[in-house]
């Protein structure tokens, strides 16, 4: 299951603001939120429904995942995350698009940065099987402020693509507040993700 | 008082005709104004000689503060506003101890006077008492709604309003009736403190929750998942006490539950007498002067919520 939002460690109302900001962001169909205590269980999943998801639970002790789905408004054609690890042979594969730098290739850095903008405008072209978008270290400059990419990837994010950035990354750059679009996510989510796209794919 | 009953305040006895009641109570800050916070936690500290049937006499401040990172000016405004609520009690300020600490706390030890038949206690309450709250509940809900920036200036200040309010007017009008005991509603929500009066004891109570007065926007804040975890801790707490009705509404359960800071005193009364005692809060101008329950003698230890 692909986690959205860890929530582990934080104390109320925290969560519950967490999920609200995705929920009026990308209005996901679906998401999932883990939390370690039971007051963030029944809060989450007082607000999701309130917000007209279907919520489910599970868990126990100091380990929880709260899921919700919905259909009708939200976008149903590309789900943010696939709740379960399936392999059936209806529905598009998945494909993780994973961007560890802001520029493509060796040799020229004008080019490769050329080439990266170029990148991400033509991904599109994978339609229903682009899945996810996870940008990490230096690739996580290209979802702030200033990106030259930015209006692309806030389409991306509005079709219902999922876009996970790095939050060591963001941090590590000072970049935490200049984040124009997607998710700031954990390597466990990250990992997670790898995981369940049926392919990965790097340029760099 | 004991141990036993958790009272807030000690009691000391001094003559036939003098007890001295002391207690002391500080926090961090859980509104953003520093004079707020200083009406606040002088309010609170306060609350608990009320609760006793005292009139508070003198207080010390104690004070934590941050030297090196908070401008002194803040400091000021918080023992300005603790001063504030001193004057309206009539409570001499005799001094006070400060520490240079990360974070900033504020609070009073505040020593009462009561004539010793007249303390009251948690302890006590008879069957046919009426229960009687003077301030709605809800404060946790809301400051957990401001902490998330989904409160409105109006809701916050209203609800600052309530927690700076002392109970001192509702301490009045009680004096003047056979009430069997009393309690401050604060950490552990207004079960949780109805818990304790009857804990162990000869009677129950049942709570009539749809009477029970709701600080504005607290209901849709606590239908939005805005509740805090203390709620959910008090309420795991006294579970095995508390006999809550099926159809009875969760969010409302939860602010049953939710702590308040500076909450209302909760009184028991005798039902011959409680119209008078209502008349008596309102001409007081409580916060609220509402019946939200009775004492009764069939479920001893137990609270039924209806």
């Amino acid at each position: 299951m692909t986690i959205d939002i860890d929530a582990r460690g934080l104390a109320c109302p925290e969560p519950v603001i967490r999920c609200k900001q995705l929920v009026d962001g990308s209005q996901p169909a679906r998401l999932s939120i883990q939390v370690d205590n039971e007051a963030a269980v029944e809060n989450l999943s007082r607000f999701l429904k309130l917000q007209g998801y279907a919520v489910a639970s599970q868990g126990a002790d100091n380990d929880f995942i709260v899921s919700g789905s919905r259909e009708g408004d939200a976008p149903v054609a590309q789900p943010v995350a696939a709740p379960k690890r399936t392999t059936t042979d209806d529905g598009p594969q998945k494909i993780l698009v994973f961007i560890p730098t802001d520029r493509m290739g060796f040799g020229d850095d004008e080019l490769g940065k050329k080439l990266m903008i170029s990148f991400i405008k033509t991904l599109k072209e994978m339609g229903d099987e682009l899945w996810q978008i996870v940008f990490v270290n230096n690739g996580v400059k290209l979802t702030i402020d200033g990106s030259p990419v930015l209006e692309e990837l806030k389409a991306y994010a509005a079709d219902g693509l999922s876009i996970l950035v790095c939050g060591t990354c963001l941090s590590h750059f000072d970049l935490l507040e200049a984040k124009q679009v997607g998710e700031t996510t954990n390597m466990l989510d990250i990992v997670t993700a790898m995981q369940l796209a049926d392919k990965v794919i790097q340029p760099g | 008082m004991g141990v036993g009953t958790a009272d807030d305040a000690g009691v000391y006895r001094v003559s036939d005709q003098l007890a001295l009641i002391q207690t002391v109570d500080f926090f961090t800050p859980i509104v953003d104004d520093p004079f707020d916070f200083g009406r606040i936690a002088a309010a609170n500290a306060l609350s608990d000689v009320y609760a006793m049937g005292g009139e508070p006499r003198t207080a010390m401040n104690l004070v934590a503060f941050p030297l090196g990172t908070l401008d002194h000016d803040v400091l000021n405004q918080v023992l300005a506003g603790g001063i504030q609520m001193l004057e309206e009690a009539e409570t001499v300020l005799l001094g006070g101890h400060s520490i240079d600490d990360p974070e900033l706390k504020y609070g009073l030890s505040v020593t009462g006077f009561v004539h010793p038949d007249r303390i009251l206690t948690n302890q006590g309450l008879n069957p046919g008492d009426q229960l009687v709250l003077t301030k709605p509940v809800g404060t946790g809900v809301v400051n957990t709604a401001v902490k998330a920036g989904l409160a409105s200036e109006e809701t916050t200040a209203l609800a600052t309003d309530l927690m700076a309010t002392l109970n001192r007017g509702a301490a009045r009008a009680m004096a003047k009736f056979d009430i069997s005991a009393c309690t401050d509603v604060t950490g552990f929500g207004l079960l949780g403190h109805l818990a304790e009066m009857v804990a162990g004891s000869n009677v129950g109570a049942s709570v009539t929750a749809l009477s029970v007065p709701l600080v504005a926007d607290a209901f849709d804040f606590a239908a939005m998942g805005l509740v805090p975890g203390g709620a959910f801790q008090n309420r795991k707490f006294r579970k095995n006490m508390v006999d809550l009705d099926a159809e009875l509404d969760p969010i409302l359960r939860d602010l049953l539950f939710d702590p308040q800071t500076s909450g209302g005193l909760l009184m028991g009364c005798p039902k011959d007498q409680v119209a008078d005692l209502l008349a008596a809060l309102a001409e007081e101008k409580t916060a609220a002067a509402t019946v939200i329950g009775e004492v009764d003698a069939r479920r001893p230890g137990r609270i039924q919520v209806i």
